[in-house]
Order: C-alpha cells, then structure tokens, then sequence
C-alpha cells in the first residue's frame, strides 16, 4: 500500500537530512506505528506520503503508484484516497460537528443526500451519536479528535495517517481514541500512526517502525515502545529479548 | 452541490471580509469611473467634430466704424469694396474651393447676437453699430481655409477672416487634454484598485486558511479551493464597475437635461452611449481582478 525505496528528505542543505535512505513497505490493512523523538522525522515520513513535500532522492510509492510521477492536479486524488488527523484536531470552530463532517464530502462534490447518510454512520462509528449539533469547544479533547478522524474517514480513504493524534489528550481518552483507530483498521484501512506515547504503543502492540535522526532504526512486528537493548542502527526482535528487558520496557505492567 | 457550496464560501468571504471588500468597490468604482470618463470624452470629441464639421464656416468680417486693423484704415466698409469682395467670391479662382457663401449684414448679425444672447443683459449694451458685417463661406474642403485667408485678408474693407474650426480646434485640443489627464488619474486608480485586491485576497486567503488546509488535505480540487477567493475579487470589482457605469450614465442625463438647454447647439453624448463604455469597464475590472486574484493566490495559498 505505500513503498519508501531509499527515500532521503533533504530541507536544509546545512542541516542532517530530515530522512535518510529510507526504505520501508507498509501492507494493506496493516497498522503502523512511527515512532521516535521529536524531530526524528516521523511528520516528513507522512507528507512524503501525501505529496505535502517532495523527496529529495529515492521513490515513495502509494497504491502502486509513484507520487512523484502524478501530476499537480491529480494530487486532490491521491488525497482523496489518504485519511488525515492531526495532534490539534483542525476543526472548524465555527461549524458543528455535523458541518464539521460534511465539509469533507462537500468539498469533493458529494450530494447533499449522500452526505445527510454517510455522516451520522461515521459519526457512529466513532461513537459520536447525538452529538452532531454541538459546537467544537462544546467537545472535550477527545471528542474533538474523533471528530477530526470521522472527517478524515468520512470519504472511505484506504489509508489513514495520523500524526500525534493523542498527544494533546490524557492517558484514559488516548485508549479511547486507539479504539476508534483501531476499529478503523480492522474495517480494511491501512493506518499509519506517529506517536511518542510509549504506553499506547505497549498496548497495541502492532508493527513499530522507529526513526532515529532520519533513518530506520528499528522495524518490528506486534512491538513495544522501546527495545530491550538500546539500539545503534541495528534492529532486534521481541521474541529475542530477555525477561528482565521485557519487564523493564514495559514498566512492570505486564 | 458543489456551486451552493462555492457559492456558500464566497458569501462567507465577503461578509468576513466586508471593510476590504468595501474599499476594493470604492476604488474599481473611482478608477472605472476614470476610465470611463475617458473614453467617454473621445466619443464626445468624436461626435462634436462629425457635428461641427459639417457646419463650420470660414467668415470674412469686414470693417465696422469702430475696426483698428489695417486693412480699415479708410474706415468702415463701403459697398463697393463689398461687391467687389463678393465678385471675388464668384470668381473661378475661389469659387473651386467653396460650395456656397452668404452675406450676413449688420442688421442681421445683430439679430443672430440677440437670439443667442437672449438671455444675458449684454444684449442691452450691444448696438448694431459695432457689429461686423460678415461673408459667411461653407468651404468644400476645410482644410483649404489657408487660401482664403491668404486672398481675402488683405483686400481693402476686410478687417480679418477668421476660420470656425480653429476654433473648434482649441475645444478639441483641450478636451483631449482632459481626457488624457482622466486616462492618467485612471492608471494610477486601477494600480491601486489592483493592489488593493491583492491585498484583500491574501488577507482573506490567510483567514480561510484552516478550511483551505482542510480542503486540501480531504482531497478537494484546486478549482473549489481558489475558485471562491478569485469570484470574492471579481464581485468586487463588477459592483465597483457597475457602479461606474451609473455614475457615468448620470452624467449623460445631466449633460442632455440641464447642460443641453444651456448649450443649445452642443451635441451631447446620449445615455445610450454609455451601453458601448459600461461593458468595457466591467470586463476591464473584472478581468484585472481576476488576473490579480490567481496570481496573489498562487504565491499565498498552497494546493
Ligand atoms: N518545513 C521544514 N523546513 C525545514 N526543516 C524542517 C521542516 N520540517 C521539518 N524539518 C526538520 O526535519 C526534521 C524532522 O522533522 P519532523 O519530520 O517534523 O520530525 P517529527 O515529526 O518526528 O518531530 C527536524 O530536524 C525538523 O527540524
Ligand atoms: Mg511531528
């Protein structure tokens, strides 16, 4: 579903590239963590995807297809197939939730019927029910955000991106929030999240794919936040980790 | 769907942004108004010179009591020096550049200046007396004026001959003038009126640009996305364009109402004329706008 072949991000030529040959395949369906410190480059990895920046080298495939061989105004398309959420919601403030939804089907062209069903079942399944009229600061954080993710879902994207999605939510409403993503995944979408929240991560254990100062450092299937061994360039597996590294990286919750 | 929705953002727009909005028609509507005065003052020159030339006549004054030239020195014009002016007339010479000719006498100017005065206390100073008596030439082709001048100046009786279309001439001139200097106050408005809209895009582009950002990560075209900034900048300017069109068209129903009873023989423009100049001025600012509104959009609003 989406293919880094030894993509490097350059933005300041005096500057370490923001990615750094990276080569990675994200199936479909799949549900990907990125993670890693702040300025890894886990936000480049995801405009990369949407064609919001160019690779400097190296090719970024997206359903088989090169972004950088489509053309500017075949862009919206490629768009329309990718789901955004963002760590600081991008509501807008002015429309309601239900507004808040259509916005994404009206600036696509849906008709006004198609919309009056998709929203309300979206909204439902991100357990929105009965809250389509309110206002956003009538949300609490975590209602927010599902209302970002019903809009990034709203047109049926095969892949979903989200970028920090919890990290402006406490620890019980992130778990929520993981569950609509989930729920989303387990429908067909292929989501690709970024995050720095280990206990999350910990919980879901999914695919880990940990960026370090641009370059892949770790690429691991059904993972925790960190590995056992602090890791130089070189990956390990779980199932090689000791028990004592285990109850360590997980905090004693296991 | 998706023009109720375009339609919706643009409404959107124009109210967000209404003192800009405003301020954009007030200076399309002045620099319009401009252009339009402009082009309206060449069609008035135009029409004035297809009325007047027909009718323009060169006149030969001859010398009155009162007359200081040197052709009058002998003093007031007697009827011999008359007939013999008018055998010059008739002579094959003069006669190949004239269709026809009239004798005005003193009694009859004196009419003329009382019928076209007849309103002003000037007539009561005026005596027929110092009034010249005139031959009036329609000529065949006005541009052999010089001939007549150079034959008939200096016959004995002729205090001077003076050419209506020099006249004419300076009017033009200065109305040309005027309507350059419109065309140039025009120029610098429009500079502004495009900067201005300019200026009101970005302004409206960085306030949208949470719904823009929005429309272009979900996928929407580029057209949806700049179609509603670039419609904002074009309404603005037709409103300040139709604006200038009525503004105009009441200068015409002034200009056939008040000022033709005051200039009997002017003949104005009519309102009709302003059909010809109102679909210029909303062309021309709705084009400029809309050329202004893409570009500023392809610098400020990324898609
Ligand atoms: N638009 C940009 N211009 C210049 N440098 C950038 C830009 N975006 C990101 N960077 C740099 O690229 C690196 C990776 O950034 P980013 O992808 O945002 O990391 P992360 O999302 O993991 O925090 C950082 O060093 C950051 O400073
Ligand atoms: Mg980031």
């Amino acid at each position: 579903m989406i293919r880094f072949e030894n993509v490097t991000k350059v933005y300041d030529p005096n500057a370490r590239p923001a990615l750094d040959d990276v080569s990675l395949e994200i199936e479909r369906g799949e549900f990907t963590f990125l993670v890693g410190a702040s300025g890894s480059g886990k936000s480049t990895f995801l405009r990369l995807i949407l064609k919001e920046d160019r690779a400097t080298s190296g090719s970024v495939y997206v359903a088989g297809q090169n972004v950088a061989n489509i053309s500017s105004w075949r862009v919206p398309r490629l768009r329309r197939g990718i789901g955004v959420v963002f760590q600081d919601f991008r509501l807008l403030p002015q429309k309601n939730v239900f507004a808040n939804v259509a916005f994404a089907m009206q600036v696509i062209g849906k008709s006004r019927s198609i919309i009056r069903e998709t929203v309300p079942e979206v909204l439902k399944t991100v357990g929105l029910e009965g809250k389509e009229k309110r206002m956003p600061h009538e949300l609490s954080g975590g209602e927010q955000q599902r209302v970002a993710i019903a809009r990034a879902v709203v047109n049926r994207p095969g892949i979903l991106l989200a970028d920090e999605p919890t990290g402006n939510l406490d620890p019980i409403t992130s778990m929520g929030i993981m569950g609509v993503l989930d729920k989303i995944n387990q429908n067909g979408t292929t989501v690709v999240m970024a995050t720095h929240d280990d206990d999350i991560v910990n919980e879901m254990r999914k695919r880990v794919v940990e960026l370090r100062n641009g370059v892949v450092v770790r690429d691991e299937a059904k993972a925790l936040y960190t590995s056992m061994i602090p890791v130089v360039g070189e990956s390990r597996l779980l199932k090689d980790a000791s028990d004592e590294e285990l109850d360590r990286a997980t905090g004693g919750q296991q | 769907m998706r023009l109720a929705f375009i339609l919706g953002e643009i409404g959107s727009g124009l109210r967000r942004n209404l003192s800009m909005v405003v301020s954009v028609i007030l200076v399309t509507f002045v620099s319009l108004t401009f252009v339009g005065a402009a082009g309206m003052l060449q069609m008035q020159i135009n029409q004035m010179k297809g009325y007047w030339y027909d009718k323009v006549q060169v006149a030969i004054f001859l010398c009155n009591e009162s007359s200081t030239a040197a052709g009058c020195a002998s003093g007031a014009v007697t009827d011999e020096q008359r007939d013999n002016l008018g055998k010059m007339l008739e002579s094959p010479a003069v006669k190949q550049y004239i269709s026809d000719f009239q004798f005005e006498s003193q009694a009859e100017a004196f009419q003329h200046f009382k019928d076209q005065f007849s309103n002003s206390p000037i007539v009561d100073s005026v005596t027929q007396d110092q009034l010249p008596a005139s031959f009036r030439i329609n000529m065949k082709d006005p541009e052999k004026y010089q001939i007549i001048s150079e034959t008939f100046s200096s016959q004995p009786g002729v205090e001077t001959v003076s050419d209506q279309r020099q006249v004419l001439e300076r009017i033009f001139v200065w109305m040309n003038g005027a309507s350059v200097v419109a065309m140039g106050i025009a120029v610098v408005m429009i500079v502004c009126a495009v900067l201005l809209i300019t200026t009101t895009i970005r302004l409206s582009a960085f306030s949208r640009r949470r719904e823009t950002g929005i429309m272009r990560l979900v996928g929407a075209s580029k057209t949806v996305i700049q179609l509603p900034f670039i419609l904002e900048g074009v309404i603005a300017a037709v409103v300040g364009a139709l604006l200038a069109s009525g503004t105009l068209w009441l200068v015409t129903l002034w200009l056939n109402g008040d000022l033709s009873r005051q200039f009997l023989n002017t003949p104005f423009i009519s309102s009709a004329q302003v059909l010809v100049v109102a679909p210029v001025l909303i062309a021309l600012g709705g084009g400029l706008a809309g050329i202004a509104s893409l570009l500023t959009l392809r610098r400020y609003l990324k898609v």
